[in-house]
């Protein structure tokens, strides 16, 4: 049977390939910009997807998990940290891509990733 | 001992500090950066000295107050303290050369700058996987930022472009890589590197092909930072479009904390991934070095050259498995040599104002600065005394050593066509018309080259020590006769005709030193190298001024030839053979139109010497050291390949034909005094490695071909076509070095002989080669001086205006021709006896042959040059200059003190050579030589032919007692002037019956086999980086089909 | 005639190139698919924690005392790279403002909203953004008890400001104060982690300050200031790419 996590890691992974045919095909950096985006999430949710545990809870000890057998009821918190900050670096990349975009348009007065060749061979 | 913690800690509090300062306090900023950047090499500097000067062990940093692997920790060990020094010791002088940008720029770049740098420090400190991440994130963030820096002042948006680009591709890598750590974090249960290695060894079953797949995507997103071809277009644009210092920072630093990271990550994955990390160095070696041949680009170039050494490193790197313990010493090595070269080379492209390569020739009035790049690139080519020097012979030996042939000689490949690219850069800097822009030499600048080229010298020193520690081998940069060759450099400001003193000085006072050492075999080389060597610097007295740059060069050349004969083992001979190549390259480059042959001798040389290097290594086998006595102990089916290559090696340096087309052109352009060393002393070098090979290793048989044979034949071709070639030129210098290629033939036809008077014959040729040919090219090069010209057609008549540089001629022309009384009759005589002794009789007809042609281009020397009409414009025309003179009546005295009494060198010989070939030697009585097939009487022939002369001579006087005298000048004639006046002289195309029948023998087919050879070298290389389009699209989808194409191979033959 | 012809061409050559590129790319992906799926199936879900997982889940409490175990994991246990993230976010806001300054207006040059802002908005605006800045407040305080912490607190604050550009695109916000909250942030930051070395068990050890009782709201050691920083300095910073974007939009 197939789990939630593998679902999740499934739908995830092909959030990946759906953006990197986009940002492969797109030739406009802006649309290049959202593939990645969406590439990202794709990331994210398989780091989650991995970490996932079936009938277990999260990582947050209260009273519904005492700290005395958080072993047997959480679930890996590792993963979920990781992904913290993969989010985050992933935004600082996307902010910069922008900033880019934004300044590569007032240089050049295009968004077209292939006019912007003058370095090459 | 501060904690290695703090290189980070101190980085960031510095750039968070940043904020605090107001937007108009950038020289405090800078001054904060600067200090912080000092602090941190400072930790480094002191970790990096504990670690050399004690056995400590790696320190472990923990973090958070818990034990890895649940929570990072950081290491720093002996490679770790070595490579944050780097980055940061890069980071601070590039800081230096950054500072008008930075300074224009303000705090936030300097902010970026300290986190750059500290990230890369990161990299290499960081025990956890996914905190290798981190650190690789902040460097691309850093990355894309910094090539901004040169927008400041170019501001065409090319580096965002770049930047732009750049980031494309690292979001394709940063999701394989976070994909890849993920799953191996859920396989092996822990993010710890060190633990990753333990645990994943002991998976199985569908964990292990689970691992196996995560891994591949972390080591494949890693590698994909080190810019393997072909997936590296982003790369290049960086590097072409980025400020130089940073990309100083980005080719050294940032190369290296990748290289380490790869490192770490061969740790986990085992040695199952090494062929993987070997394919792809090894691929990207010779295809960004390819891919650099036709660059123009100074940056652009330097990017493809730093792309193709991190190659070479990680193929090293994949090595592991048979370098051991000695990966750090070799790897560390061309890191190293790599990375300061790179650095060094960047800054001073920050020097030069404009992209072209010939733009560099604004160097040349700057001696500190050329004596900087030169380095670099010697350092880069792997030359000796550099680190990369020691690596690459350890490496090739331990590659021979265990039989990997193909990777060793694509390494060899990928390093000459580097060194193509790097020496023609500086024939041009040297060469080219220098550019309108001087150099920017302001003080910040200059102090990061300068520091990199103190850290170069100094490296080869601490690699010098640990070649003594390691592998009980010398410090080169310690051997007596280097040393006293680089004291010139410190002496290069002195007038020139101190330091001719002081190099004369030199060469005598060392052959006093060591004559007791040499065997007679050795001492006729010694005498020429030392003895000669001084006798032909005497002509160097000729020179006025400085002349600066010329006595580095000549003495590196002796210090080479010097080691040479003092050479026992393997490792000294080859230190001895680069030296003295790239002595003499230096030399010949000096000449006024020499450009391009001398790179095509030092690309020849180069060739020749990595074959034998290939030689010795197939020899060792892997022993740590290796005597030359003992290549004579070397069997089937080893043998004839090492005799094989070592011969072709030699062969390379005495011109054999096919091999000798660098010869005319570097002999002939070089100045009048570089002619008599280059052809009279130094193309001994090639037939001492001929001796040694041939008396050591003597007859192979190489799948039934005695190789012997082969040689015997090449010689004798060599001899008819050098002679050939000699009688149709034009030039006289040139005619003179087409000469040398015939005579190195017949050198090595008599070695190939194998027999006693071959040897006799052939060390013989040694001793008149180095005095007529040295004598030849003197006063051949007073006469070009003077008339200003070396065509012979444009001389004649110079008799009466140059009469001792006639003499000289008129006697050298004597002895080359070895008609009696002279000493080269003598040579032939024992040619003549040793050739009757031999069985190869059809080789003996094209020598035959070859000598009366000889005795063409000789009679045309002093016909057209000394004889016949004076030209009204040399009417006015004086001797040659005293100190080019006076060497030529030295060696007029030797050889007639040579023809009388050759018994007085070449009897120890003949009884030295006993112990080799105990049959067939000379009987000497009194002035009297006895063969088994005759005699000769050296002082009886000279009595006859003096009176012969003397009768004839006399009676042409009485002759021509009443013949008028006639003026030249007086004849008047009116004409219309030819198309091409030349053709109308008579000694223009003086020999054109001859061509006419010979001709074809002298087509040039060894050029236009070597010429295609480079032109299809340069068509692949320029149609390759088509691929290149520029387009960040273009270069992802590289991207993706790399990490396809390695998927599907790699993880095809991965068991 | 000829003209059209060739246009034709060229659009056709473009289309082309354009199917390649599309077909190429579907190529490429699908290999990474099938490396993709032979992870997706290789995966077999865990059912007992691994020991890294079971070390923290068992020793959170009583070693760092946070009640949340991520907050535990990426503040403490792996604070190095939480402190690599913020230095992430804070290059990437710096080479942010660094590239558009050059583009940015100058600030007393006459700027017009291109769209009158509607009265819901900025009155909306006002009434909200309070509470925005509190709740983000209140995530990162409580980060080491609850989901949440500094990122996500920082990213509610910044928010805020977003909701105030929007409603007043013309706004101006003083990049000193942002740079001196972010930097002062970022330095506390990092001298506590010193400190950690110092006084604790190493750098970042969060046992600088007694770590109380479990859930309560004054307890896990440094870590509710460490995610109060951290969440001081990511909406400082978020903000300021905010508003480096915004002052460089086109008038």
């Amino acid at each position: 049977m197939i789990s939630l996590a593998q679902m999740a890691m499934a739908a995830g992974f092909i959030l990946i390939l759906i953006g990197f045919y986009g940002a492969l095909t797109q030739r406009n950096l802006l649309r290049m910009i959202v593939a990645f985006t969406i590439a990202d999430t794709g990331v994210n949710i398989v780091l989650v997807a991995v970490g996932h545990m079936r009938g277990r809870t999260a990582p947050i000890l209260d009273v519904a998990v005492p700290a005395a057998d958080a072993v047997a009821r959480v679930i890996d918190p590792v993963p979920q940290a990781l992904v913290l900050t993969a989010i985050v670096i992933g935004l600082g990349v996307t902010a910069l891509m922008l900033a880019y975009a934004l300044k590569l348009h007032a240089r050049k007065h295009t968004l077209d990733i292939a006019k912007m060749t003058e370095l090459k061979w | 001992m501060v904690s290695a913690l703090h290189i980070i800690t101190a980085a960031l509090a510095a750039a968070f500090l940043m904020g605090l300062l107001k937007e108009q306090q950038r020289g405090l900023a800078f001054g904060i950066t600067l200090v912080t950047l000092a602090f941190m090499s400072w930790i480094s500097a002191g970790w990096l000295w504990t670690f050399a000067s004690t056995d400590t062990a790696a320190v472990e940093i923990f973090t958070a107050g818990t034990q890895p692997p649940f929570a990072i920790n950081l290491r720093i060990g002996l490679a770790e303290a070595a490579l944050t020094l780097l980055i940061n010791l890069t980071g601070l002088f590039s800081a230096l050369a950054l500072k008008d940008t930075l300074l224009a720029l303000g705090r936030r770049a300097m902010a970026v700058w300290l986190v750059a740098v500290m990230a890369l420090s990161g990299i290499v400190l960081t025990r956890d996987l996914f905190n290798l991440f981190v650190f690789f994130e902040m460097t691309v963030i850093a990355t894309a930022g910094l090539v901004l820096l040169s927008e400041h002042s170019k501001n065409d948006g090319q580096a965002l472009a770049a930047g732009f680009k750049y980031l494309v591709v690292s979001q394709f890598i940063s999701a394989f890589l976070l994909i890849g750590i993920i799953f191996a974090y859920h396989t092996t249960g822990t993010l710890n590197i060190d633990g990753m290695a333990a645990a994943a060894p002991l998976l199985s079953g569908s964990a292990a092909q689970a691992f196996s797949l995560a891994f591949f995507l972390i080591f494949i997103a890693i590698v994909a930072e080190l810019k393997p071809f072909p997936a590296n277009g982003w790369a290049l644009d960086i590097y072409e479009s980025a400020h130089p210092a940073f990309s100083a920072l980005f080719s050294a630093a940032t190369g290296a904390a990748a290289l380490f990271a790869v490192d770490k990550l061969l740790l986990i994955g085992g040695d199952a991934w090494l062929p993987m990390a070997t394919g792809i160095g090894i691929i990207t070696f010779i295809a960004a070095n390819l891919l650099a041949l036709p660059q123009t680009n100074d940056r652009r170039l330097l990017g493809y050259s730093s792309i193709a050494q991190t190659g070479l490193i990680l193929a090293v790197l994949g090595q592991r498995d048979i370098l051991g313990d000695h990966t750090l010493y070799i790897a560390g090595g061309l890191l190293l040599s790599h990375a300061v070269a790179k650095a060094g080379l960047f800054w001073l492209s920050g020097l030069i104002a404009e992209r072209g390569l010939e733009a560099w020739a604004a160097l040349r009035g700057h001696p500190v600065l050329i004596f900087a790049f030169v380095s670099f690139i010697c350092m880069l080519t792997g030359l000796p005394p550099f680190p990369g020097f020691y690596a690459k012979w350890e490496l090739i030996h331990l590659l021979a050593g265990e039989g990997r042939i193909a990777l060793l000689g694509l390494i060899l490949l990928g390093a000459l066509i580097e060194a193509g690219y790097l020496f023609r850069w500086f024939g041009y800097i040297m060469k080219r018309e220098a550019p309108a822009e001087v150099v920017d030499n302001a003080a910040h600048k200059v102090v990061a080259v300068i520091a990199a080229l103190a850290a170069a010298w100094a490296l080869s020193l601490v690699w010098g020590e640990l070649s003594v520690l390691q592998f009980e081998r010398g410090n080169l940069l310690l051997a007596l006769p280097l040393l006293f060759a680089l004291t010139f450099l410190a002496l290069d400001p002195l007038p020139a005709w101190l330091k001719n003193t002081l190099a004369i000085a030199g060469l005598l006072a060392w052959f006093y030193l060591t004559y007791t050492e040499y065997d007679p075999l050795r001492m006729i080389f010694a005498v020429i190298f030392l003895i000669g060597g001084s006798l032909t610097l005497l002509a160097s007295y000729h020179a006025h001024g400085q002349r600066s740059g010329f006595y580095p060069s000549a003495m590196l050349m002796f210090a080479g030839l010097a080691m040479l004969i003092r050479a026992t083992d393997t490792f000294d001979f080859f230190v001895a053979w680069e030296l003295l190549t790239v002595g003499s390259y230096f030399l010949i480059l000096r000449g006024k139109h020499s450009e391009p042959h001398a790179l095509s001798y030092i690309l020849f040389s180069l060739g020749g010497a990595f074959l034998i290097l290939a030689g010795f290594a197939l020899a060792t086998q892997g022993a740590p050291h290796f005597d030359l006595s003992a290549l004579a102990d070397l069997v089937q089916p080893l043998a004839p390949w090492v005799f094989l290559l070592l011969a072709i090696g030699f062969m390379t340096k005495t011109a054999a034909i096919g091999l000798h087309i660098w010869l005319p052109g570097a002999h002939a352009e070089a100045e009048t005094d570089v002619s008599p060393m280059v052809s009279g002393i130094l193309l001994k070098a090639g037939l001492y490695g001929l001796i040694v090979l041939l008396l050591t290793m003597g007859r192979q048989d190489f799948y039934g071909v005695e190789l012997i044979n082969v040689m015997l034949w090449i010689g004798a071709i060599t001899a008819l076509i050098g002679n050939l070639l000699a009688i149709f030129q034009e030039d006289a210098k040139r005619l003179l070095a087409y000469s040398s290629i015939g005579q190195m033939g017949y050198a090595m036809f008599g070695l190939a002989l194998m027999n006693h008077l071959g040897w006799l014959m052939a060390l013989m040729f040694v001793i008149n080669h180095y005095v007529y040919k040295s004598m030849l090219f003197l006063s051949i090069g007073g006469v070009a001086k003077r008339t200003g010209t070396r065509e012979m057609y444009r001389m004649g008549g110079l008799i009466t205006l140059m009469p001792l540089s006639f003499i000289a001629t008129l006697i050298g022309i004597i002895a080359v021709s070895g008609v009696p009384p002279l000493s080269g009759f003598g040579g032939r005589w024992i040619f003549y006896n040793a050739i009757l002794t031999a069985e190869a009789r059809l080789p003996m007809v094209i020598i035959f042959l070859a000598g009366p042609i000889a005795f063409l281009y000789l009679f045309r020397l002093i016909y057209t040059i000394f004889l016949g009409q004076l030209k009204d414009e040399f009417r006015r025309v004086k001797e040659a200059p005293f100190w080019i003179v006076l060497p030529q009546m030295i060696y007029v005295a030797i050889l007639l003190v040579v023809a009388v009494v050759p018994g007085l060198v070449l009897r120890h010989v003949d009884s030295y050579l006993n112990a080799f070939f105990p049959n067939g030697g000379l009987v000497w009585e009194g002035s009297t030589i006895t063969s088994q097939f005759g005699y000769w009487n050296p002082v009886a022939i000279m009595i006859i032919v003096g009176v012969i002369f003397m009768t004839l001579f006399a009676w042409l006087l009485f002759v021509n007692r009443r013949a008028q005298k006639v003026k030249q000048f007086n004849i008047v004639f009116s004409a219309e002037r030819p198309f091409r006046p030349e053709t109308t002289h008579f000694a223009w195309n003086f020999f054109a019956p001859y061509r006419k029948a010979l001709g074809f023998l002298t087509l040039p087919l060894a050029t236009m086999f070597w010429s295609t050879v480079t032109d299809l070298l340069h068509t692949a290389g320029d149609l390759a980086r088509r691929f290149y389009t520029g387009n960040g699209q273009t270069y992802a989808f590289h991207l993706l089909a790399f990490v396809m194409i390695v998927y599907l191979f790699g993880m095809g033959v991965r068991p | 005639m000829v003209a059209p012809i060739s246009t034709l061409t060229t659009r056709q050559t473009t289309r082309q190139t354009h199917m390649i590129k599309r077909a190429i790319a579907l190529l490429l992906l699908f290999a990474v698919g099938t490396l993709f799926a032979s992870l997706l199936l290789g995966y077999v879900p865990d059912s007992e924690l691994n020991h890294t997982a079971r070390y923290y889940a068992e020793r959170t409490a009583g070693d760092v005392g946070a009640a949340n175990i991520v907050t535990a994991i990426v503040v403490t246990y792996r604070g190095l790279d939480t402190l690599g993230e913020v230095t992430v976010l804070f290059i990437s806001a710096a080479i942010v403002g660094l590239v558009l300054a050059q583009d940015r207006l100058p600030s007393d040059a006459p700027r017009q909203p291109r769209v009158p802002v509607s009265e819901l908005l900025s009155t909306g605006s006002r009434a909200l953004t309070p509470l925005i800045l509190l709740l983000g407040v209140y995530v990162f305080v409580n980060g080491h008890l609850t989901p949440g912490g500094g990122f996500q607190g920082g990213a509610i604050v910044a928010s805020g400001m977003l909701l105030l550009l929007l409603a007043d695109p013309l706004k101006q916000f003083s990049h000193q104060l942002i740079s001196v909250l972010e930097s002062l942030s970022g330095l506390l930051f990092v001298g506590i982690g010193v400190l950690g070395v110092l006084l604790a068990g190493g750098f970042l050890d969060n046992r600088l300050l007694p770590i109380g009782t479990l859930g309560e709201l004054f307890s896990a050691g440094v870590i509710p200031v460490i995610y109060s920083l951290i969440g001081l300095k990511v909406g400082a910073e978020f903000s300021s790419m905010l508003a480096s974007l915004s002052e460089t939009e086109e008038t």
